[in-house]
C-alpha cells in the first residue's frame, strides 16, 4: 500500500519517522474476522495474531546509534584531503589553508570542511596492510582479513544486527550505489557481505541501476485486494508449517514479511521526492544526491547507509586534475550531511565515516598518478561517539611513514564499534562457528577520538 | 620454457598469506580435531566390506530398507508414518519428472486400489522423457553449476543438455558417460555434447579440477592447493596438482566440428611449492592411483614439439591426438576403476531422492564425513558397479524405499536428519518451479522459457545444505510481472482459472482451487478463509480468483516438496 504522507507533502504525517502508514490491519479485521471464517478460527491457535501487522511502534526502537559511511572507493589521496604536506617534494600543486581548529590545516581542495573541523575527528595515521584493491576492500569493510570458508559481516550488516529496529519496514542497511561496475569493487559487490550473521542482515541495494526490483505492484491489482490476497498467503505458510513442523516454511514467510514494509518505503528511495532546495545545497552528481538520500533514510528509521559510487578515487593517472574534481564534491557534501545532521539534533547519534581503503603513494608515477599506499594514510569520522576537533596521529614531513598514533584496520573498526556503543571485541556466538569476534585479537580503539 | 603454473606455484605461499586460507577452518574440521584430540578414532577409508552379492531389482529395495530398519532399531528411532497417497504421487512426480501431477495424473493413481500402485507409477515415471529432462536439470546445476542465461544457451547450443538427456534417457552407463566428457573427444555427434564440460572452464585447469573431483569422485580438494589437506590424509597437494596435470595440456578450440579441446603432447610440468616453501613436481597421480609413468624434461631443458608425438584424429576435421596423452590416461588409469567414480553418483542419487547424502555434504566423500550408514553405501555402491553403472536401477529401488514413503513430518522424538526418519522437505528448484506452475495453471506440462529464466535468477540452489528464502525472491512472486502475467493468461477452458469460475458456489470454488493447487482437499479453515476473501469480490470475481491462485502458488506449501 502506498504510504498517505509523500516527503512533499506539506503537512507531515503523524508517522512520517517511520516512513510507512498503515491502516492495512484494519483491513485484515474487517475481512476475516466478519462472516463465515471465524468459524474456523478455532483449528489455528495464533489466528488472530496472523493479521496483525507488526506495530511501527516507538516502544520497538532500540536506543543505538546510526551510521553514514561514505565510501570512498579506489583510495583518495591523503596528500589532497587531510594531510596536506605542501611546499615538499611529496606535496603536489595544491596548498594547505587553515581551519576553524588552531594549527591544523588541510588541502585547499577542502575549504568547507575546514570550517567544521572543530566537529570532525581525523585519524592521520592510518597504517594497514592490503595494498590491492580488493582485499583492502575486504579488510576495511570487514575489519579484518578473511579466513575462508567463514565470511565476516560487512560492518553494515554487523550495525544493522545490533542496532537495527526489528520491527522497521525501513531496510536497516542500505547500499546507495548507482554505478554497477567499478573494478574490484564490482566483484566485491557480487560477493556475500552479511556472511556469518545471515542473509537477513544483508543491504537492500538501491540507487541508480540497484534500484529495488519489483518494489511496485501492478496497477491491476487495487491496495486491498494485494494486501489481503497476501494475508491469504500467509495463512496458508503458517498452517503449513504449524502442520509439518516446518522451518523452512517459517523462514519463507519471514521473507515475505519484508515485503509489506520494502513496499511501503518505496518513496523514501525516490531521490524526486526529496526538496529541491536540499538537492541543490547538496549538489549535482549521483555521490552527492546518495549522501543526501542517505540522510532521508536515517531520519525515517534506516540504521546503516553506505554511500558508494563505483571506485573513482583510484587515481593512478592525472591524479592531481581528478582529484581536483572529486575532493570538492566531497568536501561539500560532508560539510552539508554533518551541518545538517547537527541542525537536526541527530549528530550526536548518528556517526559519519568518510574513508576508502587505503591511501596513494607520496611520489607520482609517469602517468602523474598516485598508486595505492596502505603505509600511511588518513580517514575523517564525525558525530555518534567521536569527539569533534581532533586530529589523530601524525606522518613524516614528507608522508612517508606514520611517527605517532599508528592505527589498523582493526583498530579502526574497535573505535568505530565503541562510539556506536557495541562491543569491539564480543565473541560471535552463532552455532558451528568457531571463535571469531568482533574485532580480533583485542585490538584497541582510537581512545583519543572517543567521547 | 616459461611455465604460468610454476609460477604461480612458486608463489603460492606469499599469496597464501592474503587470500588463501581456503580451508584449515572450516567448522566440521575444527569439530573433527577436537574429537581426535579427545581420543577420538580416527576413521580411514575403509574398503567395502563384505557386501550383499548383486541382488535383483527389488532386493535392492529390501537392502535399503533392512539397512535403515536396523538403524532406527539400534538409534530406537519411531519414524514417521507412511505418507498418503495423494502426498505420494506429489512428491514423486516432483522427484521424477521435476513438476507436480496434473489432476488427471493425480485422479488415475488414487483411483488404483491394486496393492503395488506405488511401484507401478515409479516404473512409469523413470521411462518418461521428462524424467530425463528433469535429471538433466539437476545433474547440468550439479556438475557444472549454474550460471547466467547465456551459460544455459551455450550448454543448449553445443549440445551439453542434449547429451545429458540422452545419458539418461538411455540409462547409459554412469562409468561410460563420465569416460566420454573428460576424454572430450567424441568419436560420433551425439557425443559432441559430452565436450562442453571442459570446454566451459576456457583452459583454466584449476578450475577444470576442481570441478572433476566433485563430479565424479564426489570429493571437494580445494583444500589441498596450498598444502596436503589438513583433516583428510588421503587427498594431498601431489594430488591436487596431479589432478590439475592430467588436463594441463588442453586447449579450447573451435573446429568445423564444434568446440573441441585440443591436447598437446609437451609442456605442463611445473613445480608446486608447499607451506615450507620446499617444492614437488607435479606428477601424474590422483586419490591412490599414479604417479604414472611420463618422462621429465630436466630443469632448463625445452621440449620440441614435434609432428611424431601426435596420431591423427580418427574424425575428419578433429585435432591430433597426443601419442601419450594425459585425459586419456586419466580416463583409463584413474577414472573408469577408480571406488569413488561409482560411490560418488550413489551419493549424489542417494541425496536426490533423499533429501541429503548417505555422505553428508554429499560431494565431501572424505575420512572426515563418515556415511551415516557405512554398510549400506558399500552394498549399494557395489551392486552399481556390478549392474553396469545404471542409475535408473537405483533410483527405482529408493523411490520404493520405505524411507521415501515416509511422511515429511519430523517425529517430535527425532532430530538428526541422517537417519532417514522421515521424508527431508526439500524447495524445488527453479526449474521444478516453473514447469509445476505451467501444470497448475495451464494444465499442461510445457516449460514457460520467459519464467524458468527469472526464476533461475531468483531461485539458484540445487540440493541446497539449508534453506534461506531471500526477500527479492519473495518480491519478484509478489510483484513480479512474470508469475503475474502467466496467472492472468491462463483463462482457456482447461485452464484453473475457468475450471475455478465454473464451479457453482465459492466454497465449492474455494476446494477446488486447493485441490488443483496444492494436491489435497482443503480444510474447513482453508474453505472459510477463500470464501470470505471471494465474498467479498463479487463484483470482480475474475481477479479475486487470480489473487486466490496467487496465494496459494506462493504458498510455502507449493514452494516445498514434502
Amino acid at each position: 500500500m502506498r504510504p498517505k504522507h509523500q516527503p512533499n507533502d506539506p503537512s507531515p504525517p503523524r508517522d512520517l519517522r517511520y516512513g510507512c502508514g498503515g491502516s492495512e490491519h484494519t483491513v485484515h479485521r474487517r475481512l476475516f474476522l466478519e462472516g463465515s471464517f471465524a468459524a474456523g478460527a478455532a483449528s489455528l491457535a495464533s489466528f488472530s495474531g496472523l493479521f496483525s501487522i507488526p506495530a511501527v511502534a516507538e516502544e520497538t526502537k532500540r536506543a543505538g546509534k546510526k551510521c553514514i559511511l561514505l565510501w570512498l572507493c579506489g583510495a583518495p589521496s591523503q596528500f589532497e584531503m587531510w594531510d596536506p604536506k605542501p611546499g615538499t617534494e611529496t606535496g603536489g600543486p595544491f596548498a594547505a589553508i587553515n581551519t576553524n581548529l588552531p594549527g591544523v590545516q588541510v588541502s585547499s581542495l577542502m575549504p568547507k570542511c575546514a570550517t567544521i573541523m572543530d566537529k570532525l575527528a581525523v585519524v592521520r595515521s592510518m597504517s594497514t596492510k592490503p595494498s590491492e584493491h580488493f582485499q583492502g576492500i575486504d579488510a576495511l569493510t570487514r575489519g579484518d582479513a578473511p579466513r575462508p570458508p567463514f565470511v565476516r559481516p560487512i560492518l553494515g550488516s554487523v550495525v544493522a544486527e545490533q542496532l537495527g529496529q526489528l520491527d522497521s519496514p525501513v531496510p536497516q542497511f542500505i547500499l546507495l550505489d548507482p554505478c554497477p561496475e567499478g573494478n574490484e569493487f564490482k566483484a566485491f559487490k557480487a560477493g556475500n557481505w552479511a556472511g556469518w550473521l545471515g542473509a537477513q542482515y544483508g543491504p537492500v541495494r538501491a540507487g541508480g541501476d540497484y534500484g529495488i526490483a519489483n518494489l511496485e505492484k501492478s496497477a491491476a491489482i487495487s491496495d486491498l485486494d494485494h494486501s489481503d490476497r497476501e494475508a491469504l498467503r500467509s495463512f496458508f505458510t503458517k498452517k503449513f508449517a504449524n502442520d509439518q513442523r516446518s522451518e523452512a516454511a517459517d523462514n519463507y514467510n519471514a521473507a515475505y514479511q519484508r515485503v509489506k514494509g520494502l513496499m511501503s518505503c518505496a518513496p523514501l528511495f525516490d531521490l524526486n521526492k526529496l526538496p529541491v532546495a536540499d538537492r541543490e545545497r547538496y549538489g549535482g552528481g549521483a555521490f552527492a544526491q546518495h549522501a543526501l538520500q542517505a540522510r532521508h533514510l536515517i531520519e525515517n528509521g534506516s540504521t546503516f547507509v553506505m554511500v558508494a559510487n563505483g571506485m573513482p578515487w583510484d587515481n593512478h593517472v592525472f591524479q592531481h586534475e581528478m582529484h581536483q574534481m572529486l575532493v570538492p564534491e566531497l568536501d561539500n557534501v560532508l560539510f552539508q550531511l554533518v551541518s545538517d545532521l547537527e541542525d537536526r539534533g541527530l549528530l550526536e547519534e548518528t556517526l559519519v565515516i568518510a574513508m576508502g581503503e587505503f591511501g596513494r603513494t607520496p611520489w607520482l608515477n609517469e602517468a602523474r598518478g598516485r598508486d595505492h599506499y596502505p603505509k600511511a594514510w588518513s580517514m575523517a569520522m564525525a558525530g555518534g561517539g567521536v569527539k569533534g576537533g581532533v586530529v589523530h596521529g601524525a606522518t613524516d614531513s614528507q608522508g612517508y611513514e606514520v611517527v605517532d598514533g599508528k592505527a589498523d584496520n582493526r583498530n579502526l573498526f574497535a573505535t568505530i564499534f565503541a562510539a556506536l556503543g557495541i562491543d569491539p571485541h564480543q565473541e560471535y556466538e552463532l552455532p558451528g562457528l568457531p571463535t571469531f569476534h568482533r574485532v580480533e585479537e583485542d585490538a584497541a580503539p582510537i581512545k583519543e577520538v572517543l567521547l | 620454457m616459461f611455465d604460468w603454473l610454476v609460477l604461480k606455484a612458486l608463489f603460492r605461499p606469499v599469496l597464501l598469506r592474503w587470500e588463501c586460507f581456503r580451508c584449515c577452518s572450516s567448522v566440521r574440521h575444527l569439530l573433527c580435531l577436537i574429537a581426535l584430540l579427545a581420543g577420538g578414532s580416527v576413521l580411514t577409508h575403509a574398503p567395502a566390506v563384505a557386501a550383499e552379492p548383486v541382488a535383483a531389482r527389488s532386493d535392492l529395495t529390501a537392502t535399503i530398507d533392512r539397512a535403515i530398519r536396523s538403524a532406527w532399531q539400534q538409534q530406537k528411532i519411531e519414524p514417521a508414518d507412511r505418507c498418503s497417497d495423494p502426498v505420494f504421487v506429489r512428491r514423486v512426480y516432483l522427484d521424477l519428472l521435476g513438476r507436480v501431477p496434473t489432476m488427471e495424473e493425480r485422479d488415475t493413481f488414487l483411483a488404483n486400489a491394486s496393492a503395488d500402485r506405488r511401484s507401478k507409477l515409479v516404473d512409469q515415471l523413470l521411462t518418461s522423457p521428462e524424467q530425463a529432462e528433469h535429471f538433466a536439470d539437476l545433474f547440468d546445476a550439479i556438475l557444472l553449476g549454474r550460471g547466467n542465461q547465456g551459460v544455459y544457451d551455450q550448454r543448449e547450443k553445443h549440445g551439453w543438455k542434449k547429451y545429458l538427456v540422452n545419458a539418461i534417457a538411455e540409462n547409459r552407463p554412469w562409468n561410460d558417460v563420465a569416460a566420454e566428457v573428460l576424454l572430450a573427444r567424441p568419436e560420433a555427434p551425439q557425443q559432441d555434447g559430452a565436450v562442453w564440460f571442459l570446454y566451459e572452464k576456457k583452459d583454466k585447469y584449476q578450475e577444470i579440477a576442481e570441478a572433476v573431483a566433485p563430479a565424479f569422485f564426489g570429493i571437494r580438494i580445494e583444500c589441498a592447493q596450498c598444502h596436503d589437506h589438513m583433516m583428510v590424509d588421503e587427498i594431498t597437494q601431489a594430488d591436487y596438482w596431479g589432478l590439475v596435470a592430467f588436463f594441463n595440456r588442453g586447449k579450447n578450440k573451435m573446429t568445423p566440428n564444434g568446440p573441441r579441446v585440443v591436447e598437446s603432447a609437451i609442456g605442463g610440468f611445473s613445480e608446486f611449492a608447499d607451506l615450507t616453501g620446499s617444492s614437488s613436481p607435479n606428477r601424474l597421480q590422483f586419490m591412490g592411483k599414479g604417479p604414472l609413468d611420463e618422462a621429465r624434461p630436466k630443469a632448463g631443458d625445452k621440449q620440441q614439439d614435434k609432428d611424431e608425438l601426435y596420431i591423427k584424429a580418427a574424425v575428419k576435421n578433429d585435432p591430433r591426438v597426443p601419442k601419450f596423452s594425459r585425459r586419456e590416461q586419466f580416463v583409463k588409469q584413474v577414472l573408469v576403476e577408480h571406488p569413488l567414480l561409482a560411490r560418488a553418483m550413489v551419493n549424489r542419487l542417494w541425496a536426490i531422492m533423499m533429501g541429503r547424502g548417505l555422505v553428508h555434504p554429499y560431494d565431501e566423500i572424505d575420512s572426515m564425513h563418515p556415511p551415516s550408514h557405512p554398510e549400506l553405501l558399500d552394498a549399494l555402491t557395489q551392486d552399481f558397479r556390478e549392474s553396469g553403472f545404471q542409475m535408473r536401477r537405483l533410483v527405482r529401488a529408493l523411490a520404493n524405499s520405505e524411507a521415501y514413503q515416509l511422511q515429511a513430518i519430523r517425529p517430535e522424538s527425532v532430530n538428526d536428519p541422517q537417519w532417514f526418519a522421515w521424508y527431508l522437505q526439500r524447495p524445488l528448484t527453479a526449474e521444478q518451479m516453473a514447469r509445476s506452475l505451467q501444470v497448475v495453471l495451464r494444465g499442461e506440462a510445457s516449460l514457460n522459457r520467459t519464467l524458468l529464466a527469472s526464476l533461475r535468477t531468483q531461485v539458484p540452489d540445487v540440493l541446497p545444505d539449508n534453506v534461506q528464502v531471500d526477500v527479492t525472491e519473495a518480491l519478484f512472486m509478489t510483484n513480479g510481472a512474470q508469475l503475474e502475467a502467466m496467472i492472468q493468461n491462463s483463462r482457456q477452458p482447461q485452464s484453473l482459472h475457468q475450471r475455478t469460475l465454473r464451479q457453482s458456489n465459492h466454497p465449492s470454488r474455494a476446494k477446488w482451487l486447493v485441490d488443483a493447487v496444492l494436491g489435497r482437499s482443503a480444510d474447513q479453515a482453508e474453505i472459510d478463509a477463500i470464501t470470505a476473501y471471494l465474498a467479498e469480490r463479487d463484483d470482480r470475481l475474475e481477479q479475486a480468483i487470480d489473487q486466490v491462485i496467487w496465494s496459494l502458488v506462493s504458498s510455502g506449501e507449493f514452494r516445498f516438496n514434502h
